[in-house]
This record gives structure tokens, C-alpha cells and sequence, in this order.
């Protein structure tokens, strides 16, 4: 780590010499937690890997693990939580529960700082754990992204209230996206966003492989960035350079601009998107084509003719 | 001249003023006198002008008026016939006595208005200092266009006023003091006579018949306090006390109230009677005899108190009830115990209906009527729960597939140990620099300068040094750990410590300098 990093002084000396200076003025007292969620997808990963050898969950991982210790490293006060997303369901890389079990952890041997390498491990051995335990049944090959991001908003949730009133905590979640969408779990996604709004939680996006419009629409949301990585090899320095800054310190840097969102509505028949369409009044259901009925709510709607004058006869006058 | 539409409220006839005959006029608004045998009216005074009446003493021969303007100068009436001079000259005087306050209080208010408008508005009373003061513009030109809201808000805000109701222990305060040598001192406050005047208004009618002819107030008090008519203990012989009179007129006014009975359907009085259950048990004795006669001493002395209480408090509410503008009313007070007159009016049969009614029902707990709503019939709720189809198109797998990828992963990540030092090489850490940086691939959009386009070099190069500095320290920092050695530690809490703070301040001082050309 030293000899690469010395490299990187030399060269490149801009990244992290900002982290240096940002120490300084940071505000004290401050909690950050970040919360990265990991697309552990084992049919997507098995696929690539076989694909593209070099970038494999292991170095994926790594990355994440590089990025972790970076966050824990930078203020004492920071914290920092992993949970995997499976297709099974979602599990905590760390903290997790084997933490209390050991309390004779071997002291690390490199002279790390002791809370780096015991995070390390226990991410470690949790992934080893869910991997060998992985069991398919066939039916879901998706992630289950959108729980995932729930249990990261109750943990969130969970540690504003330890901490207290009195001490600011300031949250983010970093959700790194390796298979597609699943439009199933569209209203789950939806209210995740909107609960993460209300908490003024960012969520940011890292997506390894092809674009996903529900995290555009979170990051557009919530006020995250979203960034869809040209080389996967190098996602430790992307990481580190774009998402490693809190949102405060992301004001002062150069970064990639937000994505356009496509926020089209998609219709109720087709579901296809769509610019321009009709929407019941009753139900607010969104059709592409006129029907006079609404499939969905059973409203009948009228059309006007285009109505005939008729020659207005005058009335006799009564006689008075 | 007086105006035809003018009221005439009284005429007196043979009334000397400076030493001519003449006629006295008491109109609405003014009063007037002429001479005998002419039209005109050669003295009139508008009843704002009179500031007070004086009025000769009872035992004189000479029947006097006199009436004192604001202004300070007076005119004097002498009546001066024979046989009705008296009666004509007690006639006018009461007129006057109702008249003049009523205006006084106008001219007062109308004076109090403008200091209230000049004291709230600071910017009107500069004006009027600059205007008024200094004569560029008459006082009246001044208020014309602004004392118009005040005439016609006055009776607006008038009855916006709440009323200040009666203490029914104003008498209460009166506490007697004792003044040493067997004398009782007693305090009485405006508020206290304001009271006194607003139940009693037989007292008041008194207190303007005698003060200021024949009584000082304070006088007046001392008779008051000193009379029967005030202690417990009322006994109405028939002495010379001025207030024996008014003892009489209470008797009348309670007897009056106890024959009207109260109207109000939902109170039954009668039905609060004492009802002792000693002496047989549910056999009703004789009710008590209510004649005086046959009555004990202490019972009697009892009676009387509690007859004193009822008709007290029957006299505060009435009061309490009674609008303030009636002076004239005054002689039927006690008959019209204005609580009781009301009830009876309000208790008509629709309203005691309603008043049934509201006593039974409630509101909260009958049907509620809102208006008719049609509900919402949702035959495919599912739509809602769906996005919009992703526009890719879905990569199908085969189950082999899946099976293979799977446990490839599970092979791959059952000897997974993190290897975070060659996590990244140098070639993809540049080139992904070089995309995030201003004019890469990513960053295509962005038309934001680069720092280093927009800071001067020199400050570059300064920063530069001053980051290597600190770099180096921090290469110090870390080499001390594990910390193994005494010759470590030394150094790490000794040594470092300053050459840390050395740094820091260093790079504080280079800032404020910066900071200091710029500006």
C-alpha cells in the first residue's frame, strides 16, 4: 500500500491531498456515516467473471474495502456500515453480528489502525459466508436492491436515534449496481426514495454495467451523484475521487454533472413511456389512447359533439 | 334665532335676566332666554359651552340659576314668579341636571379623541406641531377631514366596548378603620362610588339632589354611612334621614321583585325550599309562618339580612344588565330588575323549545351530514404498482447458465482474502484521473475552469511546497507505528507533537497572508 501510494504522491498529488485539508475543516463533532450497499448478484458476477477475469467480485470488494477505510480514516468520528445485496435477500457485511463473538481478534500483524483491520476481516468472512450458503431456487435472478436500501435507511435510522439529539449526524449511501433493473420491485424503489428525501439521506449510485433509471431517478431525488463507470478496473480510483467526499465537500470540488433523468410516465395499457397521454380524472390512471371507459376505475367518459345551433324561435307575447 | 325643527323641552315664563323679564327656553341642544315681548333670544348657550349650574340656596327668598361656561363667565337667572317659582325653577333645574352631562361628555370626548390621534401617530402630531402650532393652518381645517371617522366611529367603537360589569363585593371593600379616638374611618375610591351610584341609583338621585347645594360630598358620605339605611340592622322609623326615603323604595322594589317571580321555565325555585327530615320522618310540619309578628328577634334580624343580600344582589345584576344610557330611566329601576323582564321575553315557546332541545341532543353523537360521496371502485389496483418496462432488452439466461455462474462465484469466493494492496495499478488510476478531470470523457459537460487555469502559479507553486511539507511529516507520523521502542515513542509524543503544530501554523500564516493581499 505504501509503495503504490508514494507513486500516487508523486504523481498525481491533487486527490487526496484534498482529503489532508478537509481534515482541518471539518466541523467538529460531526458523525458521517456511509452506508455502501453491494450488488452481490452470483449469477450476474459468475457471469462476468467468466467473462472478464480481471475484475471479479474479490477485486470489487477490494475496491469497496479500500474506500471504507479511507471513510473510517479520514475523522474518527465517521462510521461506516456494508450490507450485500443478493438475490436471496440482503445481509450485513459489517457491522454484523459475529462482532460481539470475538473478542480475541488477532491484533493485526501489519500495523494497520486496529478498527481498518477488524472491519476488513469481518467483511471478509461474512461475504465467504453468504457465498457458500448461496442456494438457487430459480425463481428470483434479481437483486433485491430496493430491501436493501430499506434496511440501509433502518440502520440510518436506527443510529440517529443512538447518537442522540444533541449530535449532528449527517448520512449517505452508496449503492454499487452490477445487474439490471428489476421493474418489480418499482413501488418498493419509489418509496425507498422518497423516505431518504424526508431524511435528507443522499443516495448515490456507482453502476458497473448497463444504466438503471430508478437510481437515476434516486440520485436526481435525493440529491446523490450517479455514474456509470467506463473502466471497471479502476473503480477504487472513482470511488475515492467521487463518492469518498461528503456532500458538503462536493460543493467545493469539480465533478461529473448529474445525469438526464428520463422521468416519463409510463402508460397503464402498454407500459411503454410516454410524452404526451390521457389520464382518467377519477382514478388518475395514465392511458396512451382515448377509451371511453377507463379500464381501471369503470368511468364513462363523455366526448362533445360539436353541437348544431338551432334557429332560436322567438315565444309569442302573451297579451297583458 | 331659533331654528323651527329645534325641540322645546321647557318654557319657563317671568325669568329675570339682568334684571329684564323674560322667558326661559330649554331646548334640545341649548338654552335660551328672551326678553318679554320679543322674538329674538338675546342669551343662548348650548349646553356643551355650560360647563356647571350653580343654583341659590333653599332658604333664600331669591330663586336663582346661574349657569358657568367654560369660558368662565356666567349668566344668571332669577324666577321671578310669584306662586310657581319654585316648582318652574326645580323643573328647569332637573332638565339641566339630566341635559349638561350628556354634552359634557361629547365637548370631552371629541378633546380626548384629537390627544389620543396626536399621541399614537407621531408623524400627525409633527404635522400639527408644523402646521397648527405655527398658524399656517387653522386647528379646525386640521380636524375637518379628520375628526369625520371619529363622529361615526365613536358609536361603532362604543358598542364594541365591553362593558366593566359591578363587583357584588364592592361594598366589602368599604372596610371601616378605626380612627383612634371611637371614630371609624372609610375609604371610599371612584370606583367604589361609581359602584354604589350604578346599583343604587336611589342613592345617586340623591347625591345630584344634594351635592353641591345643600351637602359637600363629603358630607354626604358621612350621612350615608351614618344612616340606617346603610347598616344591617335596618329599622325604617320615620326619622329625618334623606335616606329613609330610598329605604322605602326598596322595600317597594323588592316586593315588586318577588311577586314577578322568575319566568324562566327551567328553574324551579320553589323547589329549593329546606326540607328538614327530623321530627317524624317525612311528616311535613307546618311551613313556617312568614308574618312578622310571630316571629323571635334573632329570627327577625336574620330575616332582614337575608332579605338586605337578595335585594343587593338583585340590584348588581340589574345593574350589571342596564345599558349605560339611560338617565332617564331612573325612576323605575327596582320595578324593571332588567334580568328577570328579559327572561321573561326570551322564554317564548320557540325558544324554550330550543333550549329543551339543546339540553337533550348532542351534537357529536348523531349522524354526521356530510355531503354524498361516490366511492372509488378500483378494478386493477395493480397498475399503479408497476413502472415503466426497462427499455433494454432483457438478457435472457438459460438455466445451465445460472448454475454455472453460480458456482463459479462460489468457488471464486470461497478462498476470497482482500488483498488491498494491489487493489490498483497506476496506469488505471491515471487514466480514470483523466477521465473525471475537466474535458474527459466524463466530465464532458462541465464548463466549469479548472482551478489551476484560475489560480496564479506562484500561489500553485507555494501550495505545492507547502503539501510536500506536510506529506513528509505525515510519512514521519506513520513510520513511529507499531510503536515498538522507547526511542518510538519518544519521538512520536515529543517530538512529532510540535513539528506537527510547527506545520499547521505554518500553513495558517501563508493562508491569512494570502488572504490579506487579496484584499
Amino acid at each position: 500500500m505504501h509503495g503504490e501510494n508514494t507513486q500516487l504522491h508523486a504523481e498525481r498529488p491533487q486527490p487526496i491531498c484534498r482529503m489532508v485539508f478537509y481534515t482541518f475543516i471539518s466541523s467538529e463533532g460531526e458523525i458521517s456515516l456511509l452506508v455502501v450497499v453491494v450488488d452481490v448478484n452470483p449469477i450476474w458476477w459468475g457471469q462476468h467473471a467468466q467473462s472478464e477475469p480481471e475484475f471479479t467480485l474479490s477485486k470489487c470488494l477490494d475496491a469497496v474495502m479500500v474506500m471504507g477505510n479511507a471513510h473510517m480514516a479520514m475523522t474518527r468520528t465517521n462510521q461506516l456500515a456494508v450490507i450485500a445485496a443478493h438475490c436471496q435477500d440482503s445481509h450485513f457485511l459489517y457491522p454484523s453480528k459475529r462482532l460481539k463473538g470475538n473478542d480475541d481478534t488477532s491484533s493485526s500483524r501489519d500495523g494497520k489502525y486496529e478498527l481498518l483491520s477488524v472491519t476488513n476481516n469481518l467483511i471478509a468472512e461474512e461475504i465467504r459466508d453468504i457465498m457458500s450458503k448461496t442456494e438457487l431456487t430459480g425463481n428470483s435472478t434479481d437483486t433485491l436492491l430496493a430491501g436493501s436500501l430499506a434496511k440501509a435507511l433502518c440502520y440510518i435510522n436506527r443510529i440517529s436515534k443512538e447518537v442522540g439529539v444533541a449530535q449532528e449526524i449527517k448520512s449517505r449511501i452508496l449503492v454499487i449496481k452490477a445487474a439490471d433493473d428489476c421493474a418489480l420491485q418499482y413501488m418498493n424503489f419509489m418509496n425507498v426514495i422518497f423516505a431518504a428525501q424526508k431524511q435528507n439521506i443522499l443516495i448515490d449510485a456507482c453502476v458497473l454495467d448497463s444504466d438503471s433509471g430508478l437510481l437515476q431517478q434516486a440520485c436526481d431525488i435525493t440529491g446523490g451523484l450517479y455514474l456509470k463507470i467506463p473502466q471497471k478496473v479502476a473503480l477504487a480510483q472513482y470511488l475515492l475521487w467521487v463518492f469518498l467526499p461528503d456532500s458538503e465537500q462536493r460543493s467545493l470540488l469539480v465533478l461529473p454533472p448529474p445525469a438526464h433523468v428520463d422521468y416519463r410516465a409510463a402508460c397503464f395499457c402498454h407500459r411503454t413511456l410516454i410524452e404526451i397521454g390521457y389520464v382518467c380524472s377519477v382514478c388518475l390512471s395514465i392511458f396512451c389512447n382515448f377509451s371511453p371507459i377507463c379500464t381501471t376505475c369503470e368511468t364513462a367518459f363523455k366526448i362533445q359533439l360539436p353541437q348544431m345551433v338551432k334557429p332560436k324561435k322567438k315565444k309569442p307575447k302573451l297579451p297583458a | 334665532m331659533a331654528s323651527l325643527s329645534e325641540e322645546v323641552l321647557l318654557v319657563v315664563k317671568k325669568v329675570r335676566q339682568k334684571k329684564q323679564d323674560g322667558t326661559l327656553y330649554l331646548m334640545a341642544e341649548r338654552i335660551a332666554w328672551g326678553p318679554e315681548g320679543k322674538d329674538r333670544f338675546t342669551v343662548s348657550h348650548s349646553y356643551s359651552d355650560i360647563r356647571c349650574q350653580k343654583i341659590s340656596p333653599d332658604g333664600k327668598a331669591k330663586v336663582q340659576l346661574q349657569l358657568v361656561l367654560h369660558t368662565g363667565e356666567s349668566t344668571t337667572f332669577h324666577f321671578a314668579n310669584e306662586s310657581t317659582s319654585r316648582k318652574d325653577w326645580e323643573a328647569a333645574k332637573e332638565l339641566l341636571q339630566q341635559l349638561l352631562p350628556k354634552f359634557k361628555k361629547k365637548a370631552n370626548k371629541e378633546l380626548e379623541e384629537k390627544n389620543k390621534m396626536l399621541q399614537e401617530d407621531p408623524v400627525l402630531f409633527q404635522l400639527y406641531k408644523d402646521l397648527v402650532v405655527s398658524q399656517v393652518i387653522s386647528a379646525e381645517e386640521f380636524w375637518a377631514n379628520r375628526l369625520g371617522g371619529i363622529n361615526n366611529g365613536e358609536s361603532a367603537a362604543c358598542e364594541n366596548k365591553q362593558e366593566v360589569g359591578i363587583s357584588g363585593a364592592f361594598l366589602a371593600d368599604i372596610r371601616p378603620q378605626t380612627d383612634g379616638c371611637n371614630g371609624l374611618r372609610y375609604n371610599l375610591t371612584a370606583d367604589i362610588i361609581e359602584s354604589i351610584f350604578r346599583t343604587y341609583p336611589a342613592v345617586k338621585q340623591k347625591y345630584k339632589e344634594n351635592v353641591p347645594h345643600n351637602l359637600t360630598e363629603k358630607e354626604f358620605w358621612t350621612r350615608f354611612f351614618q344612616s340606617h339605611y346603610f347598616h344591617r340592622d335596618r329599622i325604617s322609623t320615620g326619622t329625618q334621614d334623606i335616606f329613609s326615603e330610598c329605604a322605602r323604595q326598596d322595600e317597594k322594589g323588592l316586593k315588586s321583585l318577588v311577586t314577578q317571580g322568575v319566568k324562566n321555565p327551567m328553574v324551579d325555585l320553589l323547589s329549593l325550599e329546606d326540607k328538614t327530615l327530623d321530627e317524624g320522618y317525612g311528616i311535613s310540619s307546618a311551613l313556617p309562618s312568614t308574618s312578622h309578628a310571630s316571629r323571635t328577634v334573632k329570627e327577625s334580624s336574620n330575616f332582614a339580612i337575608i332579605k338586605r343580600f337578595n335585594h343587593h344582589s338583585a340590584m348588581v345584576l340589574a345593574a350589571g344588565s342596564r345599558k349605560r344610557d339611560v338617565p332617564a330611566d331612573q325612576a323605575s329601576e327596582t320595578s324593571s330588575t332588567d334580568g328577570n323582564s328579559r327572561d321573561s321575553d326570551f322564554f317564548q315557546p320557540p325558544l324554550k323549545k330550543v333550549k329543551l332541545q339543546e339540553a337533550i341532543e348532542y351534537e357529536d353523537l348523531q349522524q354526521e351530514n356530510r355531503p354524498k360521496t361516490v366511492a372509488l371502485n378500483l378494478k386493477k389496483s395493480d397498475r399503479y404498482a408497476h413502472g415503466p418496462v426497462p427499455l433494454q432488452s432483457q438478457q435472457y439466461t438459460t438455466s445451465q447458465d445460472i448454475i454455472n455462474s453460480v458456482n463459479y462465484i462460489k468457488h471464486e469466493m470461497s478462498n476470497y482474502k482482500p488483498n488491498l494492496t494491489q487493489v490498483l495499478s497506476s496506469a488505471a488510476a491515471s487514466s480514470a484521473i483523466a477521465a473525471l478531470s475537466p474535458g474527459g470523457v466524463l466530465m464532458q459537460q462541465v464548463a466549469q475552469q479548472a482551478i489551476n487555469q484560475m489560480v496564479p502559479t506562484e500561489i500553485q507553486a507555494e501550495l505545492k511546497h507547502l503539501y510536500v511539507a506536510a506529506g513528509e511529516l505525515l510519512r514521519h507520523f506513520w513510520t513511529c507505528f507499531p510503536v515498538n521502542t522507547a526511542f518510538l515513542e519518544e519521538k512520536l509524543t515529543g517530538h512529532l507533537e510540535c513539528m506537527l503544530q510547527a506545520a499547521y501554523s505554518k500553513f495558517h500564516i501563508w493562508q491569512t497572508r494570502r488572504m490579506m493581499r487579496k484584499t
